[in-house]
């Protein structure tokens, strides 16, 4: 797997209060998996054979029984229907379903020196 | 900026699991996740693994109660509750399976074989009422 940068943007509640959704994320790809950080994952396809999507999701740990797999998490392990490694059909995950490492996550709003409100229009904000 | 330059690819942070519709597949999914993180359990003497495991089985039986109580309040109507009588009771026996007698405060994989076989009685009428 080639090792590049790419941006992710999130979907969904899974790994809140970390993350939320439309978040941007910048991601190594092809890096090694680190522990207690959050990658982009290829979760295998559901009991129906329907693929998931790719995923990002915390790892970890090494999983007990086989220590060159990983075991991924969502933050958020309250939300209804939370889908990861504690889930019936899909356990730890191989090396090769780790697709990138999440580096950091891109400010929402760049507030430069000089400008006055990020890209929100004027008398935009609703609060 | 970045995302002008990189092309963006959408990650799931959702529930991959059936959600929006009403099926007992999601509360067996769980109870399903329930019965293998007890089997982890009992394989594992690391007490950091155990206790973060045990407090994922309470969450997951919570969302069994949780996705139980939908299909009772929600989806099921008067009608049936007169063609099926014992309908109350499964739900009744069923979530507190799922409960602190059951698989939320202990690690007892017979009580998750009892929710699961429990969660398929309420199935085979839910699938009943589908088909009728």
């Amino acid at each position: 797997m080639a090792v590049g940068l790419g941006v992710v943007v999130v979907r969904g509640r899974s790994m809140e209060p970390t993350l939320h959704t439309g978040d941007r994320m910048v991601v190594l790809r092809g890096a090694p998996p680190r522990l207690g950080r959050l990658a982009i994952v290829r979760l295998p396809p559901d009991d129906d054979g329907v693929p998931r999507p790719l995923a990002i999701k915390r790892v970890t740990m090494r999983d007990p029984a086989d220590r060159t797999r990983y075991w991924v998490e969502s933050d958020n392990q309250g939300l209804l229907g939370v889908a990861d490694s504690w889930t019936h059909g899909i356990g730890s995950l191989a090396r090769d379903q780790i697709r990138a490492l999440v580096l950091f996550r891109i400010p929402q709003r760049l507030r430069l020196p000089g400008s006055r409100r990020g890209r929100g229009a004027p008398g935009a904000d609703a609060g | 900026m970045l995302s002008r330059i990189f092309r963006t690819t959408e990650v799931s942070a959702h529930c991959d699991l059936p959600c929006g519709v009403y099926d007992p597949a999601q509360a067996r999914i769980e109870a399903q996740s329930i019965k293998a993180i007890i089997a982890k359990v009992a394989d594992n003497d690391d007490p950091d693994f155990r206790t973060r495991a045990i407090l994922i089985k309470e969450q997951r039986s919570e969302l069994v109660k949780h996705h139980l109580w939908v299909l009772w309040t929600d989806y099921f109507k008067a009608p049936h509750f007169e063609k099926y009588p014992q309908l109350h009771t499964l739900f009744n026996e069923a979530t507190k399976l799922a409960g602190a007698t059951g698989t939320k405060g202990e690690l007892d994989a017979g009580k998750a074989d009892e929710l699961l076989a429990k969660i398929d009685e309420i199935d085979a009428i839910f699938k009943e009422t589908k088909a009728a």
